[in-house]
């Protein structure tokens, strides 16, 4: 094995496949949406003003309350400024159709028992629930049903309960980072986004590596680079060269973000790695195995298709298996450390793109990190040894799909 | 040190249920130009890949320039019968880049691309992208691609391949210059009057093993009937010494008894008075030689 031969091959996927069109426009394309994010942002944040101060508008008209189940009647205190108290419902809907309420709200009669309590409107399905204005009333049912019943401090509690503030554990029984609401955002979102980042690249730079393995066995260049290289020393040029192309392509993004943030981004970005530095590097981690293991089955895939079309259904196979972890997004979003997020974060081809989404989300047990790696760790050179010989059976079989019973055969030949 | 170029004794494999080469043996010596020559299956394909290190034998000796195949990688040039350029490469720089995996600089390997660009007369075509270039064109370059690192020896496989004759013209010359430059050839065609031309020693393969192996002119020697063509026809038939009197494309071939001497023929010719434009000694071409032999083996094809 010649380094020397495997960094010119790295060397000139690279820069072959960073020229591509495709990838100029794909890479550009992130921060272009994010401009484009920020202008369109800018434009509204106007419009939006507009339709606010609207909104308010609507507010300042009272909404009417008709009381069926006799609690609430006279209003309470320091509500007769929002509401109005109707004697029956006719008259509220005459004063709604007159247009001197916003809306109204009937307390049926048996609203001790069910809570039941209908919201009427004109307007739609916004205003209805706009004239629920469900915190305002919420505190008026409370105020209504405690009133006088309880001590004054306890009507005040019992309306606005509670006051929550995160405390995140680390396994010494530490509290981690700061409790600002803030930078607890920023701690979470970049390194999610930074992991949205690294899966995409992953697979663009892996479909690059299928279309040029596909590539050179279709245009039949490849026996004469095989008469020059070993297929070891190609493949392993190819893996190189395409995951620099990848890693560039994130920090394109990153960079972008950077630029157009203002360098905000890069503050946060500095307060999340210094919050948690072990998460970016178990990230980084995951990108390389994530990829070494991609980016081989999609090599091999590319060496045992009779052309570009049929490499890619064989590839399909396997991005389906780094697919699966996204389709469960908003499973694993909800519990990052249940079952299913647990379950596909020890299953190899599904475990990179697993954890890289709930490293940012939750601190992952070290049980769960040493089985996942442990797999994966084990997977990969299987996998880089079988795509090997695979890669270089495939590659001379023009126009024959090898069957299975030849696979073998050509893995037990050393 | 006078080794040969390429040695190979007893070479053996197989796929799965085919015997590609069955215990194929034969060398080429330094600075000729050998033909390796074969129908269609024979196996030739799968032994220059073994030859070029793709493939591995399952037994027998390879020694490609004294080492072991792949050990002289860089030393030797290979334009494949199933070949390829890429195609939205320009063309000097696809040549570069191959010339790179051959161990060269980047810099040597783009000046060596050029000129061998002119020599193949594609100089104006450097710069356009492969796909551009006529199918005839891109044969030149790959010719030129295979040549780029200076190699030693040169394996070529079906060479004229899609060529006109001005092109295999400029082809030929190619390769007698590299013959003239010290470089040992090892050509596979089935242009066999281009073979003859050019090859001094070849092997014939069928069926995966050598039938027939050696230099050129003593092979057509040791096959050419002992007979004389004549033109114009003449009304030999019945003359002393002549067995048989055939017409071919518009030549007699007068067949001689055994022993009997082709002067002999002449002055009869002459002491008739007859005119003659031409009286040669009948060799057997190579293609003639080849479908003798490979019919012939077909008599005897293995089960």
């Amino acid at each position: 094995m010649s380094a020397r031969s495997i960094l010119t091959i790295a060397w000139h996927e690279y820069l072959v496949n960073l020229r591509r069109p495709g990838f100029i426009f794909f890479t550009l394309l992130i921060p272009a949406l994010g401009l484009l994010g920020l202008i369109v942002a800018g434009f509204f944040s106007g419009q939006a003003m507009g339709f606010l101060e609207n909104q308010f508008e609507r507010a300042s008209q009272q909404t009417g309350l008709v009381d069926q189940s006799g609690l609430f009647t006279p209003l309470p205190a320091g509500f007769g400024g929002q509401y109005q108290l109707f004697p029956d419902e006719a008259a509220a809907r005459q004063a709604l159709l007159d247009g001197s309420l916003s809306g109204y709200v009937v307390i049926e009669p048996d609203y001790l028992e069910t809570g039941d309590v209908t919201a009427y409107s004109i307007g739609g399905l916004f205003d209805a629930v706009n004239a629920a204005d469900s915190d305002t009333l919420r505190l008026l049912l409370v105020h209504g049903l405690l009133a006088g019943q309880v001590d004054a401090a306890v009507l005040e509690r019992a309306a606005d309960p509670v006051n929550v503030t995160p405390v995140t554990l680390n396994e010494d029984g530490q509290p981690t980072g700061s409790t600002d609401i803030g930078s607890a955002i920023a701690s979470f979102i970049i390194p999610y986004v930074l992991s949205i980042f690294l899966i995409i690249s992953i697979f663009t730079a892996s479909s690059y590596l299928l279309r040029s393995v596909s590539e050179e066995k279709e245009t039949r260049v490849i026996e004469v680079v095989l008469s020059s290289v070993s297929a070891t020393e190609l493949l392993t040029g190819k893996v190189l060269g395409l995951g620099a192309l990848g890693l560039t392509q994130v920090l394109v993004w990153l960079g972008s973000a950077v630029l157009l943030s203002g360098g905000l981004a890069a503050v946060a970005a500095g307060v999340a790695v210094a919050l948690s530095p072990r998460v970016f590097a178990l990230s980084a981690l995951y990108f390389i195995l994530g990829y070494l293991l991609y980016g081989t089955l999609m090599a091999a895939a590319g060496a045992l298709g009779t052309s570009m079309r049929e490499s890619q259904q064989l590839a399909g196979l396997f991005s389906f298996g780094a697919a699966v972890p996204m389709m469960f997004n908003s499973l694993i979003f909800a519990s990052p450390n249940g079952t299913i997020a647990r379950a596909l974060s020890y299953f190899p081809l599904t475990a990179p793109t697993t954890m890289m989404l709930r490293l940012p989300l939750t601190n992952v047990s070290t049980l769960d990190l040493a089985i996942s790696l442990g797999l994966l760790a084990l997977s990969i050179p299987v996998v880089l040894w079988a795509g090997a010989k695979v890669f270089r059976m495939g590659l001379l079989l023009y126009g024959k799909r090898p069957s299975l019973v030849q696979i073998v055969k050509a893995l037990r030949q050393a | 040190m006078n080794e040969p170029s390429l040695y190979v004794e007893d070479l053996r494999k197989s796929y799965a249920t085919v015997v590609a080469v069955d215990g194929l043996t034969f060398q080429v010596e330094r600075g000729e130009i050998f033909g390796l020559l074969g129908p269609n299956g024979a196996g030739k394909t799968t032994t220059i890949r073994i030859l070029m290190d793709i493939f591995k034998p399952d037994a027998g000796t390879v020694r490609v320039l004294g080492q072991p195949p792949g050990a002289a990688r860089q030393r030797v040039g290979y334009l494949p019968e199933e070949r390829g350029l890429y195609r939205a490469l320009r063309v000097s720089e696809c040549l570069t880049y191959l010339g790179q995996l051959k161990g060269m600089a980047r810099a040597a390997a783009q000046r060596r691309a050029e000129e061998l660009l002119e020599r193949v007369e594609l100089a104006d075509w450097g710069k356009r992208k492969v796909e551009e270039l006529s199918r005839g064109m891109q044969q030149k370059a790959q010719l030129a691609a295979s040549l780029i690192h200076d190699p030693d020896l040169i394996i070529l496989d079906e060479p004229f391949q899609g060529l006109d004759p001005v092109n295999a013209e400029m082809i030929r010359g190619i390769i007698r210059d590299l013959r003239a430059q010290g470089k040992t050839i090892v050509l596979s065609a089935h242009e066999m009057s281009l073979v003859e031309m050019l090859c001094e020693r070849i092997v014939l393969i069928n069926h995966g093993r050598a039938v027939l192996n050696g230099r050129l002119a003593d092979l057509k020697k040791q096959f050419s009937p002992n007979a004389i063509e004549i033109s114009p026809p003449l009304p030999v038939e019945g003359w002393p010494g002549v067995a048989s009197v055939a017409l071919e494309d518009g030549r007699q071939r007068v067949t001689l008894t055994p022993g009997a001497e082709p002067r002999d023929l002449l002055r009869e010719i002459f002491n008739r008075g007859l005119s003659l434009d031409r009286f040669e000694r009948a060799t057997a071409t190579l293609d003639e030689i080849f479908v003798t032999v490979v019919r012939g083996e077909a008599g005897h094809e293995r089960p």
